[in-house]
């Protein structure tokens, strides 16, 4: 593969009118999932307190049954999904040196993404539920307009790096794109119902689970790495080769290990051992893709302060690192019998989608999108944005393991069950605490994304070419 | 304008789209769809019965409730599962459509909970945890029942500990805690046939 081709082609596309449209819908995207993680993640915090004061679930649309779904599938599709696809379309296009394509299709696919969110978030409280699957609780009819906007988002991706003017695709796309063909399939195994009665859908729950984390957010949060980077730094990734053993390693492994959150369910023992076997596999792309990140940021890492993306971007690799390998170890029998069904498992769905995902979501964010519209986030904003998110984060997983452990042994060691309930509160009120942390954070986060894209020009970004506070970026 | 290179192979956007979504579409036919279509054939296991209409409505409220996110129904072959019952067997899932195994035990598993638990004890729970178990983090589902001045002809009264509730007021069931009730009481495992020695 040629490579390289990502910095090469920066800001050259276009005029200025085309640039404009793009820097709309760009911006469009990320205050759309803005709102979203400020909603969902709000009801996150609540449950967080009703776990210490179960007297504040004081009407059913307030109680942790139903707003537990209302959190999950907004903080996935409201929130990560919205954000991640509208960098997507964004780098999509900035690495093959175009503007981005088929521009109405994208906005319908922000429509189909708002709708599906509201629809869902209001349905599920008003006690209207799929069923209790994780992450596809959401109603038939809404479920439609999400895969709506992935199908449509998708097709925008793929025009626009069809359109690019190199030969090869750009590794960072070969993720992005993987992300969307791989989401729709899921999706669409997910939604027909003739093959999914009693212990069936045990079986297409376990695929869908964990593919759709690990198929959809890990492939557009990689895209994301492998292009901000590179471009942050101003130099090539360290190895495309490895980057496409990557690729080519987690699509083989990846769509086998779901079931390890059936273990010892009585799903066949076959589908249980190959998702173990495969799980540590895992250790193979995660591990590549790290090193190859690592070695490409060597010899620069005094430069990470200078811009704001960084320390998101390597906050988000960290915890990519930490949670996919802590997820090989965890879905080894011996330790899933104590750590199964506990907030150990909590715990690490915190590490992937907030240490992980969410991390890497604002870190491209706060790469591109002052680039897309010229104004500049608050140094002070981006720094609280930081520093609570990742001290709440490791707070509250810190917090979540502990009490997994104690659940876990508390079990083992044939205790009355309530004396695991009892054991926890400690650790709940910290878990309540810290998501309050990560909910500041939030705040911080949205008036910079306020200061972005509405707010006032900077006066940096008038003087074209200059070096922005954003760093190296060109 | 530099005329663009031939894209062959992967370097072809289509073809490339084309190979990762077929081999992806292999892995979800033959990890979802063939096991999830094979595994709907489970016949139901011995003296497990599909459950009766009142029991049916009842379960559509505990999905509504999102009671599986803190109660599971799946009993491991584990020493510390063993006060739940004995481990769960693929035929006691037939009729059980959503699924509710769960992924989470912030309460306890409900595989056998019809024969721990009575009908009594299902409704003071269910109104106010707290009432039986000081500890309890669950939510009380007052909005499943009514509280009234006085119980009317044909209302069932819910016992509840005066503490638990209003002032002058007496709790009685409705056909939503009754429905809850009655699938919460169902959740009974049929004993499976000892092994031929």
């Amino acid at each position: 593969m040629s490579g390289g081709n990502a910095t090469a082609t920066a800001a050259t596309y276009g005029d200025s009118r085309t640039q404009a449209l793009d820097a709309k819908l760009f911006s469009a995207f990320v205050i759309s999932a803005t709102f979203w993680l400020l909603i969902a993640t709000a009801a996150g915090v609540l449950v967080a307190f009703e776990f210490s004061y179960p007297a504040l679930a004081s009407s059913p649309w307030l109680s942790f049954g139903r707003l537990r779904a209302v959190h999950t599938n907004g903080t996935f599709f409201g929130w990560a999904s919205v954000a991640l696809v509208g960098v997507a379309m964004w780098t999509a296009a900035r690495s093959s040196g175009v503007a981005i394509q088929r521009r109405r299709l994208a906005w319908a696919a922000l429509w189909a993404f708002n709708i599906a969110t509201a629809l869902g978030t209001i349905t599920l409280d008003l006690g209207m539920s799929n069923g209790s699957q994780e992450y596809r609780e959401w109603i038939r009819p809404v479920y439609v307009f999400l895969l709506a906007g992935i199908v449509l988002s998708g097709v925008v991706v793929y025009a626009t790096v069809n359109a690019r003017r190199d030969r090869d695709i750009y590794i960072g796309n070969w993720y992005t794109l993987g992300g969307f063909v791989f989401a729709t399939l899921i999706g669409l195994t997910a939604f027909f119902p003739f093959y999914q009665r009693g212990l069936g859908q045990v079986a297409v729950q376990g695929f869908y689970i964990h593919n759709a984390v690990g198929m959809w957010f890990t492939f557009l949060g990689l895209g994301i790495a492998y292009y901000a980077l590179p471009k942050l730094l101003n130099r090539p990734i360290y190895s495309y080769a490895l980057g496409i053993l990557g690729f080519w390693t987690q699509l083989a492994f990846y769509p086998m290990i779901g079931a390890h959150h059936f273990l010892f369910s009585p799903l066949p023992w076959w589908i249980q051992s190959l998702a173990v076997i495969f799980s540590v596999g895992m250790i193979v792309p995660v591990w590549t893709a790290t090193g190859n990140f690592w070695l490409t940021m060597h010899g620069r890492w005094t430069t990470i302060w200078r811009s704001y993306a960084l320390p998101f971007i390597w906050a988000g690799i960290g915890f990519y690192f930490l949670s996919s390998t802590q997820g090989s170890i965890e879905s080894v029998r011996s330790v899933q019998a104590v750590w199964h069904f506990t907030n150990f498992t909590v715990g690490h769905s915190h590490l992937t989608m907030y240490g992980f995902v969410s991390f890497l979501a604002w870190g491209g964010i706060y790469a591109m999108l002052p680039k897309a519209t010229g104004k500049e986030p608050s140094r002070l904003a981006a720094g609280i944005n930081f520093w609570l998110a990742l001290l709440g984060v490791l707070i509250y997983v810190s917090a979540l393991s502990i009490t997994g452990t104690i659940q876990g042994l508390t079990w083992a060691t044939g205790n009355p069950f309530i004396a695991s309930v009892q054991a926890s509160q400690p650790y709940w009120i910290a878990r309540a605490v810290s998501g309050s942390m990560m909910y500041t954070a939030h705040i911080a986060f949205a008036y910079n994304v306020w200061k972005m894209t509405l707010g006032a020009t900077s006066a940096s970004a008038e003087i074209a070419d200059a070096p922005t506070a954003t760093g190296v970026l060109a | 304008m530099i005329a663009p290179e031939p894209r062959k192979g992967l370097g072809n956007t289509g073809l490339f789209v084309a190979v990762i979504g077929s081999i992806f579409a292999l892995y979800a036919v033959g990890m979802a769809v063939i096991p999830g279509a094979i595994l709907s054939k489970t016949p139901p296991g011995p003296g497990v019965a599909p459950l009766d209409a009142e029991a049916q409505r009842g379960r559509a409220l505990y999905v509504s409730e999102g009671c599986a996110y803190c109660h599971t129904q799946q009993v491991r072959p584990l020493e510390q599962d063993r006060a739940f019952g004995r481990p769960s067997a693929p035929g006691d899932f037939a009729y059980a459509t959503p699924e509710l195994l769960g992924t989470e035990r912030t309460g306890p598993d409900l595989s056998n909970v019809g024969a721990r638990q009575s009908d009594v004890w299902e409704a003071i729970h269910l109104y106010q945890p707290r009432a039986l178990v000081a500890a309890s983090v669950m939510p009380s589902y007052g909005w499943l029942f009514a509280t009234r001045d006085a119980a009317g002809p044909g209302d069932v009264t819910v016992p509840v500990p005066a503490e638990f509730v209003p002032k002058g007021k007496v709790v009685v069931e409705t056909p939503d805690s009754r429905a809850l009730i009655a699938y919460l009481r169902q959740l009974k495992q049929a004993p499976l046939e000892k092994p031929r020695s």
